[in-house]
């Protein structure tokens, strides 16, 4: 027979004879059990798995809700709501839906800070983290069409508002913003075809997914040190170090998950939307869910209206532009001391632009808006070249097993150990 | 470099008190907090007072409010969270006192029929219209998941609950203050927003008279019926928060499982 | 940049280290390994019960009452219930007698009711509470059509005593629903729990006081 001979490890004919036509076991084996991982990677790395159940737990859910929601105007509100009480675990089973698209968020959000942080979007890693950001789009599409599903007053007024950005643009606006609504104002249409983009969207992120952990595989995870694995030593494999410490993670998560769901699964939420939408009044506060407050906020700040929703769109694009932003030689934040708490302004920008988007822009929050804007950018696009050049990194270590030993008085005495090179 | 972050910080977290606080307009005050029997983590729905609820929701706001997404079968044991304490017969009867509209007949005609445990509740108006004409152009809202849609929801960490908001909109009729008008057709309430609601003091003392004999003051009749309607808008609370406690459990002792593992694996490393 | 070196470290090495080690190893691995296995059955089953009939449905599959008097004598009515057509025919005495004939009988599958299709209170040669009302779930057990209701003599085929005709695939029964030999059905037609609330009303969904627990799930085949 040609091709190259199974090389799974067991006993079984049967997984032999299957390995030998369709390499699914060896697949495994290489890429979780045998996969050598940086031995160093802390906590923050778990949001990377954590990511990916969370994304299967929103499928899950999604496809048994799909089964009892009815994507009509006049009926989804109440089909919504019969979920809620008369099919069995509907109550459990909506409630997990919408407090996992905000643990979602959080994850996600956690994972890219932890990305910035660590400078894991540095060559040669660029595509990995370009692909995420195509994820976080698709994520932040498919919450939006989500969120108007319920047809309560914040899914219509919501929708409403985000849509109408269309008309923004010049000439072509309005013509696509008809398209898009299939209408003149939210309507049948417009909710039919939201439920249908939101059932498809899930399944193409799995495909960048698959896309990111391709080319995760090409170079391996960076590490909170920022040095590449010079060797062996440095590495361990997945199994059964990162399977058991990704698991406990998840039973940490899961804790605060269950919390939230079982003790208050509505304080995500706004209230508003247990009213059923009515396209003749505008509730007094028209607020997305959280997860988009700070964009919601950029997009306000801005008097203009395209300018507006170009700068909410930068605000994205302009995460595609970090590798090349970003002009240090040295990954990790560790080493980078003035770096170091210049991100810490960022994620404190960020929080700020969360709380301006949730209130009405009157007042101050006006003002803290257009400065939180207006830093936000400047991070970016003036700080981070500037800081990359003129900053003075620390030294690396020689590599990460010298790093970790040193820490560590006890050698481990089955693990073999080279010179660094 | 510490310096730059500490003034940083301070000011960032200046203007984020200042923001929350000041620069509110002029907004009604926050009901104040009840004692809810079904609040916190071990919280239950007290029958006596959902069964007292029911009873001024049927003889008082169902004049004017729909409950659409409830229907009758829900308060017997058949119901959700096993209904709130009637019998199979009870619920017949309660369902029976009702009219509602069938058909088409052989003929092709609608008829009116007494209710059945399967019905929906019967709503006061056939539609929107018809409830803004009889009240002043004001519809009575749907009372189904109020409490949830009020406030600051249902859940109540920091601030007023959909429940305080209800109790206090009951609770809240008042003469207005000196030099305040108010409009004619509407009635000042204190805790409404802009204070001037268009729905009469529905309750007073002894509105009802509790078949349990409880005495039935301004603040015990509100007090059921917001607790019966938290119940029609999450009537599966109870068995949400015990299904909780169990799985935090459950979960806590897995999780610890697994920290025991984690730690053993990794000893060999360092 | 340094690709990863492939002299990689075998999985699971790390979890052999002697023999004490091992034995507790094993016994965190199979006791992650049954809690994992009781989390998940835990939110399967939540998931699989969802799709099961909601609260809704099962009450809308409640008792129905009918009115007899609007059955002429020798006519059928057919009502739903849960879903599935309810047949109710006023037999006429002479129509009866034909169920008792010995040359009918004999070409019957299953003359006399053993197969579990109808409660115990059916279970006779009228396969009824009354002989004169006929109450049948309307559902033909070959594929599940909806059987026709010849009740005239000779209208089928010569020596035809009067019955249905499935028109699907041929299938036959008499005024009783029992089901001829020799056709693709295999069972009489079911009877669906009924009782007579009154002289003249009967109740489709609830068997009589002494009447047992019949239901639908019962029988062998709908």
């Amino acid at each position: 027979m040609s091709g190259t001979p199974s090389t799974v490890r067991t006993n079984s004919r049967l997984i032999r004879w299957i390995d030998t036509r369709l390499p699914l076991f060896s697949f495994a084996q290489d890429s979780v059990l045998d996969y050598p991982e940086p031995r160093n990677l802390s906590y923050w790395w778990n949001f990377g798995s954590l990511a990916g159940i969370m994304l299967l737990i929103m499928i899950g859910t999604g496809v048994f809700l799909a089964m009892q929601y009815t994507p009509n105007t006049d009926l989804a509100f109440d089909s919504v709501e019969r979920l809620m009480r008369d099919v069995n675990y509907g109550w459990l089973l909506r409630y997990i839906h919408m407090n996992g698209a905000s643990f979602f968020f959080i994850i996600v959000y956690i994972h890219i800070f932890r990305g910035v942080y660590f400078g894991s979007y540095k060559e040669p890693r660029e595509l990995l983290w370009m692909l995420g950001v195509v994820i976080l789009l698709l994520m932040m599409a498919t919450a939006f069409f989500g969120y108007v599903l319920p047809w309560g007053q914040m899914s219509y007024w919501g929708a409403t508002v985000i849509t109408n950005l269309f008309t923004a643009i010049p000439v072509v606006g309005n013509p696509i913003h008809t398209w898009l609504l299939g209408g003149f104002s939210l309507g049948n249409p417009t909710l039919n075809r939201f439920f249908s983009l939101h059932y498809l969207l899930p399944f193409i992120i799995v495909g960048v997914v698959g896309l990111h952990l391709i080319a995760l595989r090409q170079h391996g995870s960076n590490n909170p040190l920022g040095i590449a694995v010079k060797g062996p030593q440095d590495e361990i494999p997945f199994h059964p170090y990162y399977t058991l410490k990704d698991m406990f993670g998840l039973g940490v998560f899961l804790i605060i998950f269950a919390i939230f769901i079982f003790e208050m699964p509505n304080v995500l939420g706004d209230p508003a939307n247990y009213i059923q939408a009515n396209p003749l009044q505008t509730p007094s506060e028209i607020v997305p869910e959280w997860y988009l407050l700070p964009f919601y906020a950029i997009l306000r700040s801005i008097p203009d209206k395209l300018i507006g929703v170009l700068a909410m769109f930068g605000a994205i694009f302009v995460l595609f532009l970090l590798p090349w932003l970003d002009t240090s030689r040295v990954r990790s934040s560790y080493f980078r001391p003035i770096y170091k708490w210049v991100f810490w302004l960022l994620v404190i920008d960020v929080f700020a632009l969360g709380t301006v988007g949730a209130h009405r822009p009157e007042g101050a929050y006006i003002v803290i808006g257009r400065i939180a804007t207006f830093y936000y950018f400047f991070h970016f696009i003036i700080l981070l070249p500037l800081i990359g050049w003129f900053e003075r990194p620390l030294p690396l270590p020689e590599s990460i097993s010298a790093a970790v030993t040193k820490k560590s008085v006890a050698v481990p005495a089955a693990t073999e150990r080279r010179a660094v090179s | 470099m510490k310096r730059l972050v500490t003034i940083a910080a301070v000011s960032g977290a200046v203007l984020m008190a200042a923001a929350s606080g000041a620069w509110a307009q002029e907004e009604p005050p926050d009901a104040p907090h009840q004692n809810w029997s079904f609040a916190g983590v071990f919280g239950t729905f007290d029958r006596g007072a959902l069964q007292r609820g029911f009873q001024v929701y049927n003889e008082v706001c169902s004049n004017c409010h729909s409950m659409k997404l409830l229907h009758y079968r829900d308060l017997g044991p058949d119901g959700p969270g096993g209904g709130i304490g009637f019998s199979v017969a009870e619920v017949a009867a309660i369902a029976a006192q009702k009219q509602v509209e069938d058909g088409p007949n052989d003929q092709g005609e609608m008829f009116r029929r007494p209710g059945k445990a399967q019905d929906a509740f019967v709503s006061p108006f056939p539609n929107e219209q018809a409830a803004r004409a009889a009240n002043g152009g004001a519809a009575p809202p749907d009372l189904s998941v109020m409490v949830k849609s009020r406030g600051k929801g249902l859940e109540y960490l920091w601030g007023e609950g959909g429940p305080d908001y209800v109790f206090g909109i009951l609770n809240g009729f008042e003469n207005p203050p000196a030099g305040v008008k108010v409009t004619e057709g509407k009635y000042y309430n204190t805790y409404f927003a802009g204070h001037q609601i268009s729905m009469p003091p529905p309750l007073a003392d002894n509105t009802v008279k509790f078949q349990d004999n409880t005495k039935a003051a301004l603040p015990q009749e509100a007090h059921d019926v917001v607790t019966f309607l938290t119940w029609a808008a999450e009537p599966y609370m109870e068995e949400r928060k015990e299904t909780g406690a169990k799985t935090i459990l459950f979960l806590l002792a897995m999780t610890g499982v697994l920290y025991g593992a984690k730690r053993k694996v990794w000893k060999n490393l360092h | 940049m340094t690709e990863l070196a492939h002299g990689k470290p075998v999985a699971g090495a790390a979890l052999s280290n002697g023999h004490g080690e091992a034995s507790r190893r094993d016994f965190l691995t199979v006791a992650s390994g049954a809690i994992a296995a009781i989390g998940v059955a835990c939110v399967a089953w939540p998931l699989i019960d969802s799709m099961n009939p909601s609260a809704d449905v099962l009450a809308a599959g409640a008792p129905v009452d009918i009115d007899l008097t609007h059955v002429q004598p020798g006519q059928q009515i057919v009502v739903l219930w849960r879903s599935s057509p309810i047949f109710i025919v006023n037999r006429t005495p002479d129509l009866l007698k034909t169920l008792q004939d010995p040359k009918d009988l004999a070409l019957l599958s299953d003359p006399d009711s053993s197969v579990m299709q109808q409660p115990a209170y059916a279970q006779n040669w009228h396969r009824s509470i009354q002989p004169q009302f006929l109450v049948l779930v309307g559902i033909c057990t070959h594929l599940g059509c909806i059987p026709g209701f010849m009740p005239q003599a000779n209208s089928v085929a010569p020596g035809w005593l009067g019955g249905y005709f499935c028109p699907c695939h041929g299938s036959r029964y008499d005024l009783a629903g029992r089901v001829y030999s020799g056709v693709p059905a295999p069972y009489n037609l079911p009877v669906p729990p009924y009782r007579f609330t009154t002289k003249t009303m009967i109740r489709i969904g609830e068997n009589p006081p002494d009447g047992g627990d019949f239901g639908l799930d019962s029988i062998v085949q709908i």
